[in-house]
């Protein structure tokens, strides 16, 4: 067996020689596929992260009127902290708001200036244990009767009631649109190299029939016969997965440093372990669509 | 060694190339079979070779069901059976040597096996001193004891040859015919597709002729026929 490992080997690297161009068209289109594989599936994984920090900001803020009567917030207050789902309960009063807005216009005085009143309303913060739980305590909070006395909107209190619903399912439609487009590019991508490998190893079937002829004849295995040009598919589309990998390692190291730079209140990083999980899974998926590549072209050309 | 039963082979509707063949050959036999083109000689051979399946009839080779055989085993019988043709089917690339040394190494022989083996079969067929010759350095005639010692040096128990002086002169065909002749001495079968009638009627031995797709005539010790 020890002969025949290396009788492979050299049988694929002289094919791979021969065959340069249409080996290197193979390697590129390889190449190609995996690195977008790769930008998806990383992009996928910080978006995810992006995802579950606003999750995390996602709480619910109750609007109140001017001059609620303090027994009623804080019997609300109590209602809400009664409830199992419930994590904390913040008040704001109006002056709180009021400075809250002067420091985040802080850079733009006269905005502040041209208030000379507070038209801001106190409020209820509201933070849950589970982001999830969010919309369904949303609705049994209109339907608190206390809710009802005190918001700063009777006639409708839907608008006194707010929490990141929009935000968040925004954010969520854009990574599914995201996911589907990379998924799309992939697999034409895939399918593009599959053909691609599929003509080089017709091309090399052709440049050795002579031989193939020949070791029919003398009774060489059908894997013995198949083996060289499996593993020629299976090179050109590893050398393709690690210079992909090579592009990826390139874009962490060098580019992701300016962009978390320039989006500080986003998490815009992968997460732990992300790198090893591209690696592979590109690594695999290379091999997978060089291996089915020449399997494919070994069934239609190589009759054995 | 073979045993062919009520073979048919038909390609196309109406047209068999091999019509209900029943044929026994011995082992160590050495057996001309004669015909026109077109008579079924080559099918005859791809049916022992199993690149073709009969329409009908059982095949058997060196003990095996050729028509049950499963279709991966192929290459373990075909290693039984040493085969030369008219064309050679040398690698231009590769040295004397290293052309049957290829047959060894892609049935996964050692190197050590190698290395003994295809000198002394090199030698059998009378090219020790052109070994390392590539086979456009070669005549015909040697590039066909190439191709002999290539068949031989598994020492299969059966050789088949389609038309293996077809493209030599009557000389250097002798040689080649006198060296099949050595060959069988060895106790090996030999089955020589042939129409070089001079060949036959020299030789004396078992002829077995097609026509049609027919065997018309099956004689030890036989000529190649007038009719024929």
């Amino acid at each position: 067996m020890a002969i025949n490992v290396g009788y492979f080997v050299k049988e694929s690297l002289v094919s791979f020689r021969r065959n340069w161009v249409m080996s290197l068209g193979a390697v590129i289109t390889i190449y190609l596929s995996l690195l977008l594989v790769g930008v998806s599936v990383g992009s996928s994984m910080i978006a995810g992260q992006i995802v579950k920090s606003v999750e995390q900001k996602v709480s619910i803020r109750i609007f109140l009127k001017d001059g609620a009567a303090p027994e009623d917030v804080s019997k609300l207050q109590a209602d809400l902290q009664g409830d199992s789902r419930v994590k904390t309960v913040k008040y704001t009063s109006k002056e709180e708001a009021m400075e809250e807005f002067k420091k985040s216009y802080s850079s733009s005085p006269e905005m502040v200036e041209q208030l000379n009143v507070n038209p801001f309303p106190a409020s209820l913060d509201v933070e849950t244990h589970k982001p999830q739980d969010v919309p369904a305590l949303a609705e049994t909070i209109k339907g608190n009767a206390t809710f009802l006395k005190v918001c700063d909107n009777p006639t409708d209190p839907e608008r006194s009631i707010r929490w990141g619903k929009e935000w968040v399912n925004r954010l969520f439609s854009f990574t599914r649109i995201l996911r589907m487009v990379g998924v799309l590019f992939i697999i034409m991508l895939a399918v593009i190299s599959l053909i691609f490998i599929n003509n080089t190893i017709r091309l090399a079937i052709y440049a050795r029939r002579k031989e193939i002829g020949i070791m029919r004849l003398v009774g060489a295995s059908n894997w013995f016969i198949r083996m060289p040009f499996l593993l020629e598919g299976l090179l050109q589309s590893l050398v393709g997965a690690v210079l992909a990998l090579a592009s990826l390692a390139a874009f962490q190291i060098f580019a992701m440093p300016r962009i978390e730079e320039a989006v500080p209140f986003l998490p815009f990083a992968l997460p732990p372990g992300a790198a090893v999980q591209i690696a592979v899974i590109l690594i695999v998926g290379g091999s997978i669509i060089g291996l089915a590549g020449s399997g494919f072209a070994l069934r239609r050309y190589l009759k054995v | 060694m073979i045993s062919m039963r009520n073979v048919s082979k038909t390609y196309v509707a109406d047209k068999p190339a091999l019509s209900d063949v029943n044929v026994e050959i011995g082992q160590g036999e050495f057996v001309f079979l004669v015909g026109h083109s077109g008579s079924g000689k080559s099918t005859f051979i791809k049916l022992l070779l199993r690149e073709i399946l009969p329409t009908t009839g059982q095949i058997i080779v060196a003990g095996q069901d050729l028509v049950r055989m499963k279709s991966w085993k192929v290459p373990y019988l075909r290693r039984n059976i040493g085969c030369v043709f008219q064309d050679f089917k040398l690698l231009p690339n590769k040295t004397a040597y290293e052309n049957v040394a290829f047959a060894l190494e892609v049935i996964g022989r050692s190197r050590h096996v190698i290395r003994t083996q295809v000198p002394e079969v090199l030698r059998l067929v009378g090219l020790e001193d052109k070994m390392h010759s590539y086979p456009d350095e070669l005549s015909g005639g040697e590039q066909q004891r190439v191709s002999i010692a290539r068949a031989f040096v598994n020492r299969p128990p059966l050789l088949l040859a389609d038309e293996p002086t077809g493209n030599l002169d009557p000389a250097t065909s002798l040689g080649i015919m006198s060296l099949l002749s050595r060959i069988n001495k060895t106790g090996t079968t030999v089955l020589v597709a042939t129409h070089d009638r001079e060949m036959v009627d020299s030789l004396r031995r078992r002829v077995i002729a097609l026509e049609n797709g027919r065997i018309i005539r099956d004689q030890d010790r036989g000529v190649y026929g007038d009719g024929d």
